[in-house]
């Protein structure tokens, strides 16, 4: 397979979708609920991306990285940890983890 | 005037700098990513520049090592191609939201603009208070979003024999951690956002039994977040929650 053309036609389809809407978007007219609609799309596409892939961090062990989330979310409920920390923690939790079990 | 073009030169640095600041977790976030795509890259044969090459013009962690997978796996470009399209078509989505809350007239900054759409960026922008959301913060964002990726992939290409196994292995929970970290905040203080959250989490899993996760994905978020109209009400928050504008 020539490595370069894949490159070239994965960039396109990459950045096709990216840049689309910067040129639909002040075009488009919002209602009430479909404005709501937009603004939870944050919450779920991050709740889809996490669920259920957190727990095949490990592809084996599905507590490995149960271990990081509970961590991650019971830190993250402080808001005065910034959440550069609360990755970190996480990521150290996560070595612990490996290391012991 | 000349004082005025200082001033605007100096809030538009600032606004740069957070956008910089506000993307640090990211460059946690990216590290080991980049790394597992350089290990698994050079494993399936690509050379360290095609490596390199293809972080820095396609710059989609998920559609990278998806895509070394499939080479791993012999299969065609073609097919490649077009799991990477359905991959990004979240983005169509994430793209919309982001240049909803960041309006940019100008063309070329459209297109550069369009590059702050990956999970990390999008997921930094739209948790971001509205006010703060403008041009250089979206810049910002990019930069140390788009660094972190290639830098992670140049290191992944030089150091993946050198790193210890369990220490890139644990950072495979740190995109996760970071989401959580961006939503739990959110969720903590507004119930209907939870339940909202929780049943997008839970179409998600069922769906992932039956189809292929992208697609997955996709349809989870949507049906969530239409669910969600008829859970969360209007009431106002200081962020993307609640604020329902029309234009």
């Amino acid at each position: 397979m020539n490595i370069a053309v894949l490159i070239l036609c994965m960039m396109l389809v990459t950045y096709i979708p990216r840049v689309l809407p910067a040129f639909v978007v002040e075009k488009m007219r919002f209602g009430k609920r479909f404005g709501k609609f937009i603004n939870l799309i944050p919450y779920t596409a991050m709740t889809a991306l996490i669920f259920p892939g957190i727990l095949g961090v490990d592809a084996e062990r599905w507590y490995i990285g149960a271990i990081g989330g509970v961590i991650a979310i019971a830190l993250a409920c402080f808001k005065k940890i910034p959440s550069s920390l609360v990755v970190l923690a996480s990521v150290l939790a996560v070595m612990v983890a490996y290391w012991i079990i | 005037m000349k004082e005025k073009g200082m001033i605007q030169q100096k809030s538009w640095l600032k606004s740069y700098a957070y956008g910089i600041k506000k993307s640090v977790p990211v460059f946690f976030g990216f590290l080991p990513v980049a790394i597992t795509f350089a290990i698994m890259a050079r494993g399936v044969g690509m050379s360290s520049m095609e490596t390199i090459a293809m972080s820095v013009f396609v710059f989609a962690g998920a559609s990278q090592i998806m895509a070394v997978g499939m080479i791993g796996s012999g299969a065609g470009m073609i097919s490649i191609v077009l799991a990477t399209f359905v991959l990004n078509l979240r983005h169509v989505i994430m793209s919309t939201c982001i240049f909803k809350r960041v309006r940019i007239k100008n063309f070329f900054l459209k297109l550069i603009s369009a590059l702050s759409v990956t999970d990390e960026g999008f997921a930094i922008i739209t948790t971001e208070d509205e006010k703060n959301c403008n041009i250089p913060f979206a810049l910002g964002v990019i930069t140390l979003t788009y660094l972190s990726w290639v830098f992670g992939t140049v290191i992944g290409v030089i150091a993946s024999n050198i790193l210890p196994k369990i220490v890139a292995d644990s950072f495979g929970i740190a995109l996760y951690a970071l989401f959580l970290a961006l939503i739990v905040p959110n969720v903590k203080r507004n119930l209907r956002l939870f339940i909202t959250v929780i049943v997008t989490a839970v179409i998600n899993t069922v769906l992932c039994r039956f189809i292929d996760i992208s697609w997955a994905i996709i349809i989870s978020t949507l049906a969530g977040a239409a669910l969600g109209t008829f859970i969360v009400n209007d009431e106002p928050k200081d962020n993307a929650i609640g604020e329902v504008t029309s234009v």
